[in-house]
């Protein structure tokens, strides 16, 4: 799974600790998903979409390996 | 994930393992003798093959229990650092922490099996003394570094 996780903070003007501190996990999981090394939980995935104010798989989309 | 501790366990996990690690190294230099702790123990399932009457299901023995308390230090110490919570504890923790776990468990047997095959006699004894805290140990430099290593990145 890919995502625009970057691009919609960088549209925000968010640090990924901004991010972070507003969703409730550490940086280092946001770095990991930016990196596509980490898949956030549908829970996640939701807040973050929430937290941007967009449809969930505007954000977040399906690569060709899934 | 369930079965973790308070973070604020974490730091004297750490102390522990440290006093621990470094008494074990310094028994290790010694030969494992040792005999400034010499004290009575609660010795279940007893036996002594050149003492065959003191043999008994529960007995008091004299034993030297310096290398007893390294190897709850070093097993209790290990236990904190292992599974108290980091400061944030999300589910990317988690996942880095059960796929640590994994990780250490297979390496640990791995190496284990290949010990078992070349290594004999009182120096397999000795793998298994260090087998005691590998599990714990390869668990603990793994989980740490992902962590560290995805904070640089």
């Amino acid at each position: 799974m890919k995502n625009k996780i970057k691009i919609e903070r960088a549209i925000h003007d968010f640090t990924q600790a901004d991010l972070a501190e507003k969703i409730g996990v550490s940086r280092q999981t946001i770095n990991a998903m930016e990196k596509n090394k980490y898949v956030p939980s549908t829970v996640l995935a939701l807040k973050i979409a929430k937290l941007f104010g967009k449809p969930v798989e505007e954000i977040f989309f399906l690569d060709s390996d899934d | 994930m369930k079965y973790l501790l308070s973070n604020k366990f974490k730091k004297p996990g750490w102390l522990l393992f440290i006093i621990g690690s470094i008494a074990g190294i310094y028994l290790q230099l010694q030969g494992f003798e040792s005999d400034q702790m010499r004290t009575s123990v609660i010795s279940l399932f007893h036996y002594d093959s050149f003492e065959k009457e003191k043999n008994g299901i529960i007995r008091i023995i004299k034993n030297d229990i310096l290398d007893e308390l390294i190897i709850i230090l070093i097993i209790i110490g290990g236990l904190l650092i292992s599974f108290s919570k980091e400061k944030i504890e999300d589910e990317f923790i988690a996942k880095t922490r059960l796929d640590s776990l994994a990780w250490s468990i297979i390496v640990n047997y791995s190496l284990l099996l290949l010990l078992t095959i070349f290594i004999y006699d009182m120096k397999y004894f000795h793998v298994l003394i260090y087998n005691m805290f590998t599990p714990l140990l390869i668990f603990i430099v793994r989980f740490h570094y992902v962590i560290y290593k995805n904070n640089r990145s």
